[in-house]
């Protein structure tokens, strides 16, 4: 133990060091990313909505019938994250909307950093500097993405009904950080125990203003009140 | 798993300090990491004794991680309420409110480090 400080980690160690306070986040800097980008898009006019959920939720597809759906009178932009492969982004070009794919090479997660590399290429990309809604579909995860702020306006989280009533209680940061709470794939709650009112309790004791919209992509259920929110935020920005 | 690029994060960090103070050796990392920081401790600290290897500057610092009690405020009179270890009750204990809202403990934060 040595003598000065008592301590029993480093007998060997002498007291010439010193103590410095730092108290610095350690998401300072994507913070700071973040606020650039969410500046960047306050100056083109575009909203920016961060889609957070589990692998296989029907983000994308969400995306697909949105678009459809709003044809053009809502300019739709789409960067999407994901590990490996640019499927999700072919399947958004197909719609014929501007799409950057970013691939993390095995990082779990969006920073504002990779996104606003997005933005940047996405402007070069036809029509992807003139757009109402830029939805950003995070690499499928419920746990790290809620940790970063990519400079978005809205954080929604999606779960889907084979996935079972409980992430919201499972994964609160998720909930707790966003705004809208999509229950997806709701034409398939006569094949699976999935309570909606103890989903939507749950996640409302986390989140009292969390808005909840179930619906599903396939059979248009709940759409009208998801086209009537996305309209919302448009007109309020 | 995003542990592994905030303990990236925190080393580049204490490299950029080691150079501004201009210090060799890093003692002691104190850290500050709330319970709704959405991190993962053990992780965390299993990325620290693995990356931090890699560099003479980090190689001995030992790491040192505070973790403040998760907060709750109660809608109907106001009161935080402290609750040890994540357990939330299901109603306040002033005015028995069951809509608590979590409030705080996102700390991810470096607070001070020991350097020579």
């Amino acid at each position: 133990m040595c003598d000065s400080c008592g301590c029993d980690l480093k007998p060997d160690h002498t007291h010439d060091s010193k103590m410095i306070e730092v108290h610095q986040s350690l998401l300072a800097a994507n913070s700071a990313m973040a606020e650039k980008n969410r500046a960047h898009f306050d100056s083109s006019g575009t909203v920016v909505i961060n889609m957070i959920s589990s692998p296989g939720s029907g983000k994308t597809t969400l995306l697909e019938k949105t678009i459809e759906a709003v044809g053009s009178s809502i300019r739709i932009g789409v960067i999407e994250g994901d590990i490996e492969t640019e499927r999700d982004a072919e399947r958004i070009r197909a719609k014929g909307v501007p799409v950057i794919q970013l691939t993390t090479g095995g990082a779990c997660h969006l920073d504002a950093a990779q996104i606003h590399k997005g933005l940047h290429l996405l402007e070069k990309e036809k029509g992807g500097d003139q757009l109402d809604i830029l939805f950003i579909e995070n690499v499928g995860n419920l746990v790290c993405p809620a940790t970063f702020d990519l400079g978005e306006h809205h954080r929604m989280v999606l779960v889907s009904v084979p996935e079972g009533p409980d992430k919201p209680a499972k994964y609160p940061k998720a909930f707790h950080s966003s705004g809208l709470f999509i229950i997806s794939k709701t034409d398939l709650l006569p094949y699976f125990d999935f309570p909606v009112n103890d989903a939507t309790a749950d996640a409302l004791r986390l989140n009292p203003k969390l808005r909840v919209i179930p619906l599903s992509a396939t059979s248009g259920d709940g759409f009208d009140r998801w086209l009537d929110y996305l309209q919302d935020i448009c007109r309020k920005h | 798993m995003h542990e592994l690029s905030l303990v990236q994060n925190l080393l580049q960090q204490l490299h950029e300090l080691a150079e501004e103070h201009r210090k060799t050796r890093v003692l002691t990392v104190y850290m500050c990491i709330g319970p709704f920081s959405g991190v993962v401790i053990d992780s965390f600290e299993f990325g620290f004794e693995t990356l931090a290897k890699e560099s003479q500057l980090t190689s001995e610092a030992v790491l040192i991680i505070e973790n403040p009690d998760a907060g709750y405020r109660c809608c109907g009179c106001n009161t935080v309420i402290k609750h040890k270890h994540k357990q939330k009750t299901d109603q306040c204990p002033n005015c028995s409110e069951t809509l608590l809202i979590p409030e705080g403990g996102d700390e991810l934060i470096l607070s001070r480090v020991e350097m020579e």
